[in-house]
C-alpha cells in the first residue's frame, strides 16, 4: 500500500466531496411519481367535492345531513371498533405467550402468522365466505352437534364482517405487541412477585401497564386500517351494513357522482390522517399498511 | 413470574390454549380451501363426497384464468424492477444526501402506506379517465408502483443505514471511481435490503385488489380482479383451485426468503 503524505494528496474531505454529489436530485424520480400520480390526483378528487355539480359545500351538506349516510359512518366506526376490541382481546394473550414460549413452539406460530398475512386477501375472504355460508361447515357442525336447529345467518351481516376483518387484522396487532412484551424486563415481574403481588395483581398492575403503549399503538393501527377497508366488508357484509370505503366506490362506479365521492373520500381521509397524527404524536413511529 | 414460561403454573395452559386456538383460526381457512379445491362437490360440501382434479382442469382450460395470471405476473414483474430501481436511487439520496426537509420527504414517501387504498384508487381512476390510462398495463403499473414504492424505500433505507458509508469512501480513496464503489462495495452489502424490497414490491402488486378493480377493463384484468368478478357471481370451486395455486406461490416465496435469510446469516 502506498502511503500518501498530506502534501501529496488533497485532504480526504475535499476528495470525498466528489463522492457526495448525490442529494436531493436522487429523490426526484420517486418524488415525481408521488406528486403526479398520488398527491395531485387525490387533491383534484377532493377539489371536485366542492366544485361539482356546482361550487359550494352542497355535497358535504348532503352527506352529513342524510340519515342513510350517517348510518354508514356510524357502521364504519362500529365495525372498526368491534374488530379493534376483539383483535386486542385475542392478540394480547397470544403476543404474551409468543414472547415467552420455547422458540421451537413460537417459530411454528410465527410461520402460521406469516403464512396467513401473506396469503392473498381475496383467498382469505373467499375462505370465510365458504365457511360461513348457510350450508357451510360451521353451520353444519353446529347443527350436527345439535346446538342449533336452523342455520345461523353468519354472512352478509355484522358477524361476517367482524370475523373476516378480525382474521385479517390479528397479525397486525400480535406482531407489534410481541415486540413490546419481549422488551419488558422479566426482573420487574419477579420483583412484583417478591413484593407479594399475586399473579392477577402482577398482570393488571405491572404487565398490562407496561404493555399499554404497544396495545394503544396497535389498536389505533388496526382501527385506522379497518376504517378504510373495502374488499372484506364488500364480500362478507350485507347491504344493511355498508362501510365508508364501499360508499366511496359506489358513488364513483355506479352513481358516477364525483362530487359526493370526493366528499366521502375527504371524510375518510381526515379521520385517517387525524388518527395517524395522534399515533405519531403519542409514539413517534407509525407502522401501518393499508389495503 | 409472568414472563417466565416455566413458572407460569396453570396460566401457562390458558395462554397455550388461546395461542393454539388462534393459530388454528388463522391456519384452518387456508387448509380448508386447499382441501376443498380437490373436493368433488360443486357446492363446496365438507367433507367432500369424493376427490377430483376437475377444478384445476377447469382453471387451466379457461384461457381467461391463465391470461389473468399471466397479466398479474407481467405487471408485478415490471413493478418490482421499477420499484427497486427508483427506491434504491431515492434511498441513496435520503440516507447519504444532505438537504433541507430530508426527514419530511422521507415521511412523505411513506404516506401511500397509510392512505386508504380506496381513496387513491378513485383518485387515480378519475385522473386516468382523463389521460386514457385505465385498462392499460401502464395504468396498472403506475397504480401499483405508487403503493409498492414505500415498501421498497423502507427496506432499502433500513439496509443503507446499517451499512457503514466509510467503507465506500475507503474504496474511493483507494482509487475506485464513485460509481464503481457503489456497484461493487455498497450494493452487495445491502443486497438483503434490495431482496426484501423486491419481494415486498412483487407481492404488493401480485396481491393488490382495490386499485386493480378500478384500473381493469374487460380485456385487461389481473388474477385478483378475475377472482373478485367470479366471486360476485358464485363461490365456484374453481376459485378454490386458483386460491390454492396462489397459496403455493406464497409458501414458495416464504421459503425462498427464509432460505436466503439463513444463507445471509451463515
Amino acid at each position: 500500500m502506498v502511503l500518501l503524505t498530506e502534501r501529496d494528496s488533497p485532504p480526504p474531505a475535499a476528495r470525498l466531496r466528489l463522492v457526495r454529489p448525490m442529494n436531493f436530485a436522487l429523490t426526484v424520480p420517486a418524488l415525481l411519481l408521488l406528486v403526479v400520480f398520488f398527491i395531485l390526483p387525490v387533491l383534484s378528487l377532493l377539489l371536485r367535492s366542492v366544485m361539482e355539480p356546482e361550487p359550494g359545500l352542497g355535497n358535504y351538506a348532503a352527506l352529513l345531513g342524510s340519515t342513510t349516510y350517517l348510518k354508514i359512518f356510524l357502521n364504519t366506526f362500529v365495525v372498526s371498533a368491534l374488530v379493534t376490541v376483539v383483535t386486542l382481546a385475542i392478540g394480547f394473550p397470544v403476543a404474551w405467550a409468543l414472547a415467552i414460549m420455547p422458540s421451537r413452539l413460537s417459530s411454528i406460530v410465527f410461520a402460521i402468522l406469516l403464512l396467513s398475512m401473506w396469503t392473498n386477501l381475496l383467498t382469505r375472504t373467499y375462505a370465510w365466505m365458504v365457511l360461513l355460508q348457510r350450508t357451510g361447515v360451521i353451520n353444519k357442525t353446529l347443527m350436527g352437534l345439535g346446538l342449533i336447529s336452523e342455520p345461523l345467518p353468519l354472512v352478509n351481516n355484522l358477524t361476517g364482517v367482524t370475523i373476516g376483518m378480525t382474521y385479517i387484522m390479528l397479525p397486525f396487532i400480535i406482531l407489534p405487541l410481541y415486540g413490546v412484551i419481549r422488551k419488558i424486563d422479566p426482573a420487574i415481574l419477579q420483583a412484583a412477585a417478591l413484593c407479594g403481588a399475586t399473579r392477577w395483581q402482577a398482570l393488571t398492575r405491572v404487565l398490562i401497564p407496561l404493555a399499554a403503549p404497544g396495545m394503544v399503538s396497535g389498536a389505533l393501527m388496526v382501527f385506522v386500517m379497518s376504517l378504510g377497508y373495502f374488499v372484506t366488508p364488500a364480500l362478507l357484509g350485507g347491504t344493511a351494513n355498508m362501510m365508508l370505503a364501499e360508499l366511496i366506490a359506489q358513488f364513483v362506479q355506479s352513481l358516477v357522482n364525483w362530487g359526493m365521492g370526493g366528499a366521502a373520500a375527504l371524510v375518510l381521509l381526515v379521520v385517517t390522517l387525524t388518527l395517524y397524527a395522534i399515533q405519531l404524536r403519542l409514539f413517534g413511529t407509525a407502522r401501518m399498511e393499508g389495503r | 413470574m409472568l414472563l417466565n414460561f416455566d413458572r407460569l403454573g396453570g396460566w401457562k395452559w390458558i395462554l397455550l390454549g388461546i395461542t393454539g386456538l388462534t393459530s388454528a383460526f388463522l391456519i384452518l381457512p387456508i387448509v380448508f380451501i386447499a382441501a376443498l379445491s380437490f373436493g368433488s362437490s360443486q357446492w363446496l360440501i365438507f367433507p367432500p363426497p369424493g376427490w377430483t382434479l376437475k377444478w384445476y382442469a377447469m382453471f387451466f382450460a379457461d384461457p381467461r384464468w391463465l391470461e389473468a395470471a399471466g397479466t398479474s405476473f407481467y405487471i408485478a414483474a415490471i413493478v418490482t424492477v421499477l420499484s427497486v430501481l427508483i427506491g434504491l436511487v431515492a434511498s441513496f439520496g435520503l440516507v447519504h444526501g444532505r438537504f433541507i426537509g430530508k426527514e419530511g420527504l422521507r415521511a412523505l414517501f411513506l404516506t401511500p402506506m397509510i392512505l386508504p387504498v380506496v381513496v387513491l384508487a378513485v383518485a387515480l381512476y378519475a385522473f386516468f379517465l382523463r389521460i386514457g390510462l385505465n385498462g392499460t398495463v401502464t395504468g396498472f403499473v403506475i397504480a401499483h408502483l405508487v403503493v409498492a414504492l414505500p415498501f421498497s424505500i423502507l427496506s432499502i433505507t433500513n439496509a443503507l443505514e446499517g451499512f457503514d458509508k466509510s467503507i465506500e469512501d475507503a474504496a474511493v480513496l483507494c482509487g475506485a471511481s464513485p460509481l464503481e464503489a457503489k456497484l461493487r462495495i455498497t450494493l452487495p452489502s445491502i443486497s438483503h435490503g434490495l431482496f426484501s424490497a423486491a419481494v415486498f414490491s412483487f407481492l404488493t402488486s401480485w396481491d393488490e385488489v382495490v386499485l386493480a378493480i378500478f384500473m381493469a377493463s374487460p380485456t385487461l384484468q389481473t388474477l385478483p380482479v378475475k377472482i373478485w368478478a367470479t366471486l360476485r357471481q358464485d363461490l365456484t370451486p374453481v376459485i378454490a383451485a386458483a386460491s390454492t395455486l396462489l397459496i403455493v406461490v406464497t409458501i414458495a416465496l416464504m421459503l425462498l426468503v427464509a432460505l436466503l435469510r439463513k444463507g445471509l446469516k451463515s
